[in-house]
Order: C-alpha cells, then structure tokens, then sequence
C-alpha cells in the first residue's frame, strides 16, 4: 500500500469539468461554514477579535454571500451538467442507487467484522460515495433555499424565518461534520491514500486502487477494451492509452 | 497632586499654589469627621460603620459645622482614599467613593455647579442630612433659549409616566425601578473629555472669543455628544440587561425575561462591534421616530413602537429594513424569552391566550427541527465514524496476516 509505482497505469476518476467544479465547491463550502459559524461564536471567543471585530463583521457577511453565490451557481450547473453533458450523464447512471448498493454494504460490513473472506466487488461508485453525493443534493436543497429566504427576509414572516434558520444552522451542522467525519477522513486519511487522494488534483486512479476499490469498474473497463481491441486489432496494431 | 516648583515660588505640597493651608484644614477636619464616628479611638478593634459593614453607624454626639462653598466640600473630598463599604437595599455590599476629581468635575456638564446645588442639605458631618438628589430640580441657571431657569424635570416626568416610572409601572416593586443614575451612570465624571472630541481645531476656533479652556471643553462636549457619539451598542445592552436579564426582578415584575438577544443576528453583530445594527433602544425608543428612552411603554400600549401595529414602520426605519413587511415585523419576537415563565405567570389573562399559544406552537416546531437535526446528526456521525473505524480494524487486520 501507499506509493504506487510512477509507471503504473492511470484510469480517469474525474474530468476536467468535475475537478473544477469540485474545486469551487470545496473552497466555497469552507469559506461557508468558517463564515457561518463566526455568527454562532461565544461571548469570550468574540471579545478576543477586540477592535478588529467591526470590519472582520463586515467582510464575514460578504465573504458568506459571495461564497454562497459561488456554491449556489455550481450546483446548478451541476444539475445541467448531469442532465445534459455526455460525461455528466454517464455519472449520473452510475451515481443511481441500486439494490447491489444495499447488498455491498452489508457484505462489506461483514467482511469487516471477519465474518466474510472478501470485500464486495464494487463498481465506479462505492454505496458509501452515493450516499454522500446524495446527500450533498440534500443538503444543498435546504442550505439554499433558507439561506436565500434569510438573504430577503423583509419578505417573509419572521416565524418562517426562524424556521430557516433553524434548518440553516442544522443542516451546516451535519454537512461540515459529515465532511470531516465521512469524506475528509476516507480521501486523506485512509491508509490506502495518505496523505491525500489526488484524484481531485490530476483527476486520475492507479491501477492497484482500482483493483481495490473499484474492481467491478475495473474489470468491465478491461473487458471493454478487450473486445473493442479484438475488434479493431485486424486494423491496426496497438494500444490502450488512456491516461 | 504634583510636588513641583514653579517661578521661584516656594515648593508647595498637595493642591494649587497658595492652598497649602486647606491640606491642614482637611487633615483637621477629616480627623473631626472620624472621632465623631468613633474610628481614631478604636484603630485596633474592628470599627462601626467604618470599613464595617456589618456595623451600623453609631448616631454622632459631635455635629460640626460644614464650611460653605466648593472649595469647603473639597476640603475632604479631594483625598481619593475618601470611600466606604456599605450595603445596598439588597443587603449586598457595596463600595461608596466620596472621592471628587475637581478638575474632572469642572470639566463635565455640571462643572458650572456648586455642590451644594444638587446635594442639598449638607450641613452637618457627617452628613446624616442629606437629601437624594433630585434631577428634576430648578437649577440656578438659565436655559439660554428661553431664559428661564432650567430643569430635566420635563425628563424626569416623562420616565415617571413610562413603562419605568413611578405612575406607569405597577404599584408593586417599586424600589426595583431606575433611577436617572442607574442609565446615566455618570461616565462624563470619569472619562477624559478632551479625548472625546471630535476635533480639536474646533476647540481652536471657540478659544478665539472665549477664554475658559473647561467651559469651551463643556460646551463643545455637550453638543458633539449629542450629534455623534452616544454610547456604543454593547453598553447599551448591558444597561437594560442588568434588570431585564435578572430572573428574579423580571419574575417579580410579571416581565418576561430577555434571554435570546446575544444569540441573533443583531445581538452577534453589537458583540463584533456592529455599530449599525439595532440595540435594544433602536427598536423600543427609536429617536429617529420621535422616540425617546425616557418614554419608554410596554407593548401593549398603542403609542409603543414596539405595539403590534407599529413594528412594521419600527422595523422600517431609516438604514434598517426598508421593505419590511408586516408579517415579518409582526410575527414572533425578535429575540426570545423564557415562554414558559410567560405561560407561567400570564397564564390566565384571555387578551394574551392567542399570541401565547401561537408562541407555544412556533417554540415547539423550532424544537422538533433542532431535536430532528441532533438525531440526524449523531447517526450520520456515529454511522461514518464506526463504518470508518471498522474499515481501520480490517486493514490493520489484513496486514498482520499478511496483507492481499
């Protein structure tokens, strides 16, 4: 485990576009969540900003809304890009839950307590994975939606408010600890990865993680170009490069 | 008190040039106050009434005339070690400082005062005559508009018929209402005016007709006070949370108490030092709205902005929420309350049943979202946090056996 070696075979984990937008929504959702919980600070925490807390105030306020701006326009145009883009499609079809999800994990589970001799063959998308990227369209539904009812209250009672800030507050409680808990620990601290999963850099997955990880993926990608070299190896001689 | 020499004049101790005589004075008759009190015979011993306040003060056998004028107060006030421990209405102990700064003392708003305009009475150590001050007295000074005598007894009428005075408040309790000192906590005597202002050139200007350094410092003091700087927002909060964040006088007043102000929007803003945010005064005494402290009511009064009909316009003033509506000024309160202290003490009064169920309905919708959330957020913590623990053992355990 760890450091694989330098001219090992690379799949494509995630394009161009996802990184991208992988990249706004990580930094956004931070700056949200860093911004966000300076409103719910104690009296002593606040008090230790002194006289600097008027414009740190301030720009607490703008960074939250351009943050949220920004999060809000990738989430839409993930919405579009799964729904229209070719890649995105082929995402999105593998993202869907399926009954083998329900049966993986309970094999997986077994497997961890020693009570089965294998892991479950997953494929492009493990249930754990599914499970947070859904969660993510939960949260975001509800984040949104009363962030933006609180952007223009004077429209709207103020129980409804005190309803959205209730979801608000409740909601970015459990994403920013299911972030820490579910994905920052599974792509920096699994033992497989450490110190980090670069995928979400160079968009790429080794050869032996997708063996581990993502067997059923790997094995139907190579029965796919088994049979598409079968087909094609009359024309031409020659390879897979598909890094 | 400098020890300093200027002119070739002989040195003098404590004071002012040519005062050296009242140090002597003082001495004698700080001396005079306490034998009459008991103190200079009994150093040893614990003292009665002196630095004792569990001791009353025995009634003095010696009356000794107090000498007339500023200066004579000054006589003993003028020593920073003139003070007491004492006990307020509430048996607690107090510390009473009978310390006056001249110099700050003229530089205030009352610097043109003598002190016995205000402490009337004073004519005997100690000075078991003295009556309260009175705010609302007729001073010895013409207001310079009108020239009539002045007074802040129309203030002072005011607070008596508001939510705090006298006529407004119930019969019950009253010893637990203001007093003018207990808002107008006599900062101007503390603080250094001079630092205050806004502009020294100003002052410049002023010194050009008009020779008195402390009169020009009042003067400007007691405009530029009103046209910029009152007090910041914190302080403000704290002034009315001393009463309306204490349980027990709230409980005694059937009020209810003002616990959530520090957890919303307004009350995270005023901790960051948020100045344009609303304190309590902007919404229950707005001055922009004709409004003032001293006329303060309770909500259910017509006149007080914050009366079901007049939040909407309260909420919309100048630099607030423009295009507030009146659901959202209407709705619930802007900051929460104890409700079940509300329900408690109200309970039977059929005007209020309405608001208080519908409050009793919103408090438990908000409580099934936050108790749904912490549910929510402990399985999906402890689920992730166990799945990744166990997914920890079985890779610790594939490697001892030899890894795959």
């Amino acid at each position: 485990m760890g450091g694989h070696g330098n001219n090992e075979r690379a799949f494509v984990r995630l394009t161009k576009s996802e990184r991208i937008q992988h990249v706004i929504l990580f930094v956004s959702t931070g700056l949200l969540i860093l911004t966000g919980f300076m409103l719910m600070g104690e009296v002593w925490a606040i008090k230790l900003f002194g006289s600097a807390g008027k414009s740190i105030f301030y720009w607490r306020g703008i960074i939250h809304r351009v943050a949220a701006v920004a999060v809000t326009a990738v989430c839409f145009y993930h919405l579009y890009y799964v729904l229209f883009k070719t890649d995105g499609k082929s995402w999105i079809r593998a993202m869907l839950p399926r009954l083998k999800d329900g049966v993986d994990a309970y094999q997986n589970v077994m497997y961890m307590l020693g009570k089965r001799d294998e892991r479950p063959k997953m494929d492009r998308f493990t249930y754990l994975e599914k499970l947070e990227y859904f969660s993510v369209y939960f949260g975001m539904f509800i984040v949104i939606s009363t962030g933006t009812m609180m952007w223009t209250q004077s429209y709207w009672p103020k129980f409804y408010l005190d309803v959205a800030d209730a979801l608000h507050l409740g909601e970015a409680t459990l994403a920013a600890l299911a972030i820490i808990v579910g994905h920052i620990f599974t792509v920096h601290y699994n033992p497989h990865v450490y110190p980090m999963n670069k995928a979400f850099i160079d968009g790429n997955i080794s050869e032996t993680m997708m063996k581990e990880e993502h067997s059923l993926w790997y094995e139907r990608i190579i029965a796919e170009e088994a049979s598409k070299s079968a087909n094609t190896a009359h024309a031409t001689e020659g390879g897979h490069s598909n890094a | 008190m400098k020890h300093q020499s200027q002119n070739n004049k002989p040195v003098m101790l404590f004071g002012r040039q040519g005062r050296a005589w009242t140090f002597f004075a003082g001495i004698a008759t700080v001396l005079a106050m306490l034998s009459t009190s008991g103190f200079a015979s009994t150093v040893s011993a614990p003292t009665p009434g002196f630095l004792n306040p569990n001791q009353a003060v025995p009634a003095p056998s010696v009356q000794v005339a107090v000498p007339k004028g500023q200066d004579g107060c000054l006589l003993c006030h003028k020593y920073p070690g003139l003070g007491r421990y004492d006990k307020d209405a509430r048996n607690r102990i107090v510390k009473r400082v009978f310390y006056v700064n001249e110099d700050t003392h003229n530089a205030s708003y009352h610097g043109r005062f003598n002190c016995s305009d205000c402490h009337e009475g004073v004519d005997k150590i100690p000075h078991t005559d003295a009556k309260k001050v009175d705010c609302g007295k007729t001073c010895h000074l013409n207001e310079p508009s009108s020239g009539k005598k002045f007074s802040h007894k129309a203030i002072v009428d005011d607070l008596e018929k508001s939510a705090h005075g006298a006529k407004g408040a119930g019969a019950e309790n009253q010893s637990d209402l203001p007093a003018c000192r207990d808002c107008h906590t006599n900062k101007p005597y503390l603080l250094n005016l001079q630092q205050q202002m806004k502009s020294k050139a100003s002052m410049q200007i002023c010194h050009q007709c008009h020779e008195d350094k402390a009169w020009i410092t009042r003067f400007l003091s007691h405009i530029d006070y009103r046209l910029s700087s009152r007090r910041p927002s914190s302080e403000v909060v704290r002034l009315c949370s001393k009463c309306h964040a204490n349980p027990s006088m709230m409980a005694r007043h059937k009020l209810d108490v003002v616990v959530g102000f520090q957890d919303t929007y307004h009350g995270k803003a005023i901790l960051y030092g948020d100045e344009e945010v609303a304190n309590c005064l902007n919404c229950h005494a707005p001055y922009a709205l004709g409004f003032s402290p001293h006329k303060i009511t309770a909500h259910k009064m017509k006149e007080s902005p914050v009366n079901a009909d007049n939040k909407r316009e309260t909420c919309a003033q100048a630099g607030c929420h423009a295009s507030a509506t009146n659901e959202f000024a209407t709705g619930s309160k802007a900051h929460a309350s104890q409700l079940k202290a509300v329900l408690e003490t109200k309970g039977g009064n059929a005007g209020t049943d309405a608001v208080l169920e519908d409050e009793a309905f919103q408090t438990m919708v908000l409580h099934w979202i936050n108790l749904f959330y912490q549910i929510l957020i402990a399985g999906v913590v402890l689920g992730l946090g166990g799945h990744r623990l166990l997914d920890l053992y079985a890779t610790y355990r594939d490697s001892k056996k030899g890894g795959h």
